[in-house]
């Protein structure tokens, strides 16, 4: 899949949110997506998806089966989770029963039944997942897929998306949450200032290593020390501001 | 062509379960017992058919309205991937919404012979009465789709611009020159000539086909960028 001097903005003149970008994405590639709120994320995605069109410059190779998981999924709509799922089996045009086989690996089982506007945001998060999932996605994009998920389910989603992309498929991943930034054979793909540009992996360890940037653009480390019981509260308050935060361990 | 008719179905079944429904078949209703409160004489049936398709235009946009609003921003991207592309899912709308329009329109046409005329009419009058409503149910459709969401992301602007559409059609229809609009007006007229069929339906289907199309085809050029 190709994405050929791509550019995109909302109206005739708009500033560009996307622009001029080539990006190649061949088959099993796994590419994590990372940049600031607005920089253009998820623009990127629904291009990639096929549910945005470019201003300019063209996307050629998509495939044809393409499973999009939302960042916020709309729990505004009149059905069961069951249901819904059932009705976006047929439409993908496969049987209701491939469901099952998600539900058990999200742990859904005992969501079923329950009407989408009920769901927590974490349980409403997996049927998003579930749907792009019904029938094996030669393309699947994940919007910040991490969010607001169980252990369980953070724990077995690199493992579907290692499947996907075994078989041939390409996943790109939206990711404030750095939940594949230590994932083996992952491109990272960052967008800031209406590029896409690929970032080495080992740029990003030795900025964590010892601040140097290897060649990323000139980053900083900075050290903030909180009570432990409220370092993952912060770390997610950085990482939804956009920030790479991580939690290093505890100080003595 | 399958994954399209199973997307309109997924559509009718979230308008008719979240109960949008209820409005346009409240309009429906009050239409209908505007026109037959006192039962139509035999020879009136197709001027009363006339005013029925006139007036349930803004019905059958309302219908249209609500079923392509009811599908939430974001469900309607998942939507185009599980269809394969976009194309399907605005098809998949306008097939959903001729739907439920359809079914509305069915009940505007068998009402009047159960309870609204004196004495249930002849074929011709029938077939004049479904071709009518077959015109309404396009403009409105058209009108429906126009105002719809994705084109018009703010409420009230969709709202007025819908009903001050139909108004300003209503008007324009008023001049003597039939293919400057949607020819409301000139249905009504008609309905109350001779040999409605042969001689007036040909000319006002051409000019009412021509608007409406030229409409959705607007719709369908602007969800290329609005999806």
């Amino acid at each position: 899949m190709r994405l050929a001097n791509l550019s995109y903005r909302y109206a005739r003149r708009a500033p560009w949110v996307l622009h001029e970008v080539d990006l190649d994405l061949p088959p099993g590639t796994v590419a994590e997506v990372t940049g600031r709120n607005g920089a253009g994320k998820s623009t990127l995605l629904r291009l990639l998806a096929g549910t945005a069109r470019p201003s300019r410059g063209s996307v050629s190779g998509r495939p044809a089966v393409v499973g999009y998981a939302p960042e916020i999924f709309p729990v505004e709509q009149p059905f069961t989770v069951s249901a819904y799922l059932s009705h976006m089996a047929a439409v993908r045009g496969t049987e209701a029963t491939s469901m099952e086989r998600w539900v058990d690996r999200l742990g859904m089982a005992a969501l079923l039944d329950v009407p989408l506007g009920d769901l927590s945001k974490g349980s409403a998060h997996k049927v998003g997942l579930a749907q792009a999932l019904l029938v094996p996605p030669g393309l699947l994009i994940l919007d910040e897929p991490f969010s607001g998920l169980d252990e369980q389910t953070r724990a077995e989603l690199p493992r579907v998306i290692d499947e996907v992309a075994a078989a041939g498929g390409i996943v790109v991943v939206s990711d404030h949450q750095n939940g594949l930034t230590a994932h083996p054979g992952v491109t990272h793909l960052r967008v800031e200032n209406g590029t896409v540009r690929a970032v080495a992996l080992a740029g990003i360890q030795d900025l964590a290593r010892d601040g140097s940037p290897g060649d990323a653009p000139a980053r900083s480390i900075i050290e903030v020390l909180v009570d432990a019981g409220d370092a993952e509260a912060v770390a997610r308050k950085l990482q939804a501001e956009g920030y790479e935060a991580r939690i290093r361990g505890e100080a003595r | 062509m399958r994954p399209t008719a199973l997307l309109a179905g997924f559509k009718i079944s979230a308008y008719l379960r979240s109960h949008r429904i209820v409005q346009p078949f409240v309009g429906l209703l009050a239409v209908m017992i505007i026109l037959y409160s006192s039962r139509v004489a035999p020879g009136q049936e197709l001027p009363s058919y006339g005013d029925s398709a006139a007036l349930l235009v803004p019905v059958f946009a309302w219908a249209t309205r609500g079923l392509l609003d009811t599908e939430p921003d974001v469900q309607r991207l998942i939507s185009i991937t599980a269809a394969g592309r976009p194309g399907r899912e605005v098809a998949a709308g306008l097939a959903a919404s001729a739907l439920v329009s359809a079914g509305l329109a069915f009940l505007a046409l068998v009402l009047p012979p159960a309870i609204g005329f004196q004495a249930v009419p002849g074929t011709a009058v029938l077939l004049g009465g479904l071709a009518l409503h077959v015109l309404s149910v396009l403009t409105g459709i058209a009108l429906g789709a126009l105002s719809s969401r994705p084109i018009l992301p703010d409420a009230a602007t969709s709202a007025l611009t819908m009903l001050g559409g139909y108004v300003a059609i209503l008007l324009l229809s008023l001049a003597p020159i039939t293919w400057l609009t949607v020819p409301i007006i000139s249905w009504m007229r008609a309905a109350g000539q001779d040999a409605f069929l042969s001689r007036s339906l040909p000319g006002l289907a051409t000019v009412t086909v021509f608007w409406c199309a030229l409409a959705l085809v607007t719709y369908i050029r602007l969800r290329r960028t609005r999806p």
